[in-house]
């Protein structure tokens, strides 16, 4: 025997698992090589011998054991039948319930959630509109982000990105504090030609990546969305159109 | 209720466990884990497939009784038994004469023992190959390895089979070689 491979192929060769080339090359080989004609042979009579030694026979009780095993394992599948379709009724039934709960639960918060995003923009209104009646609606007047944002430095426990837009046609006109929804918030105020804009920002809490919601009231457009981690509100009188340019600016 | 396939799942049993005992109950659980699987044993195709649960109840068998730390007194306790109580000899129904019949069991009980003391992965794919002629494609379903696995331990095993056979001859009769 000359290696590993040949005794595999010879053995593959003796149960015929060789493929047809295969199995030709081997048997030409063989035919003229001796060494492994006779290591062939001794295979053959090794399998010969496993052969003739024959099953080791299976108890004569085996048969009736085998039996009675898988009578009783029926039986215990069978008995089992009943409670195992209760227990699933059940569990659709509790299902059910679950459904039914969650669907409420769902319904309740939409509800709470549509009345706080409704109480939020008519605080937003209102905080705009008095910020007109008023002298000023900024407490810090500058169009320089550099002087409005370290302005907030301690009036709020967050700091608001404060950029100017007077490039796209948004000068910043200052920025002041505000309360909105039962919050300090911080208020940018742009302008828009002879339209005051107003956004408010908050750190947003459980709101992720949202798109823009309009609002409208009292003739007053509000949009509001959320964005890295910030709630925003803008409000004007500007068209909803152009004031949905600001937002895609901030 | 029909079992074709008993006496191959007890042969595959016993050799894996190398014990009659525990054979007879690694095939009754076998057969109930087939059943409830299959929902019967007829067809020629079911029977790669009982034989890889009797191989896998088997190989539990083993583990546990490893684990319960009597595997080598199990294991004596067997190669002796089976040498006192032989099976049927399969020869008797030619009406043989008696010196044939006593060298035929002679020869039984040695190629018996020869395959007691192979190692387990090849003594596996040789029962399967030899006793039981599956196709290299069933072995490799019964065992879980590859065909070219079951090609190489068969190779081996029929080797070491040989060599096992040819030194027992030469510890029987000395005066032989």
């Amino acid at each position: 025997m000359r290696c590993e491979l040949e005794r595999e192929r010879l053995s593959a060769y003796l149960d015929r698992e060789l493929a047809r080339e295969d199995y030709r090359d081997v048997a030409a080989h063989v035919g003229s090589c001796p060494r492994c004609a006779a290591v062939l042979a001794d295979l053959r009579e090794v399998g010969r011998l496993v052969v003739a030694s024959g099953r080791e026979p299976p108890p004569k009780e085996l048969r009736g054991r085998i039996t009675s095993a898988l009578a009783s394992a029926g039986e215990r599948s069978r008995s089992g039948t009943w409670p195992m379709r209760r227990t699933r009724v059940l569990a659709q039934a509790a299902a059910l319930l679950i459904a039914c709960g969650l669907t409420a639960l769902v319904t309740a918060s939409l509800l709470v959630r549509t009345d706080r995003e409704t109480l939020i923009a008519r605080d937003s209104v209102a905080a705009h509109v008095r910020s007109l009646l008023q002298g000023s609606p900024t407490q810090v007047a500058s169009s320089d982000s550099h002087t409005v944002k370290p302005w907030f430095t301690g009036r709020l426990e967050f700091s608001p990105p404060v950029r100017d837009f007077a490039a796209e046609g948004f000068p910043l006109e200052g920025a002041r504090l505000d309360y909105i929804g039962e919050r300090r918030v911080a208020a940018l105020v742009y302008r828009r030609r002879l339209h005051v804009i107003t956004v408010f920002l908050w750190p947003a809490q459980g709101e992720g990546e949202d798109t823009a919601r309009t609002f409208r009231h009292n003739g007053y457009n509000v949009l509001a969305w959320s964005k890295a981690g910030l709630a925003y509100r803008a409000v004007s009188d500007l068209n909803a159109e152009e004031l949905r340019q600001l937002t895609a600016l901030l | 209720m029909a079992l074709p396939h008993m006496a191959a799942a007890f042969n595959l049993a016993y050799w894996l466990v190398k014990n009659r005992t525990d054979a007879d109950d690694v095939v009754q659980d076998a057969f109930v884990r087939a059943y409830r699987a299959f929902g019967g044993f007829e067809g020629e195709d079911i029977r790669p497939w009982l034989l890889a649960i009797v191989r896998n109840v088997a190989l539990r068998w083993l583990h546990d009784r490893k684990r319960a730390g009597n595997v080598i007194s199990f294991d004596e306790a067997l190669s002796q038994r089976s040498l006192e109580a032989p099976g049927v000899v399969q020869v008797a129904s030619d009406e043989p004469s008696a010196e044939a019949a006593l060298i035929a069991e002679g020869e039984r009980r040695r190629v018996h023992r020869a395959l007691a003391e192979l190692a387990p992965i090849y003594r596996e794919v040789v029962v399967l190959r030899e006793i039981e002629q599956l196709s290299y494609r069933e072995i490799a379903l019964v065992t879980g390895v590859p065909m070219g696995t079951v090609m190489s331990r068969l190779a081996r095993g029929r080797d070491d089979l040989r060599a096992i056979l040819i030194r027992q001859k030469a510890k029987d009769e000395p005066d032989a070689v």
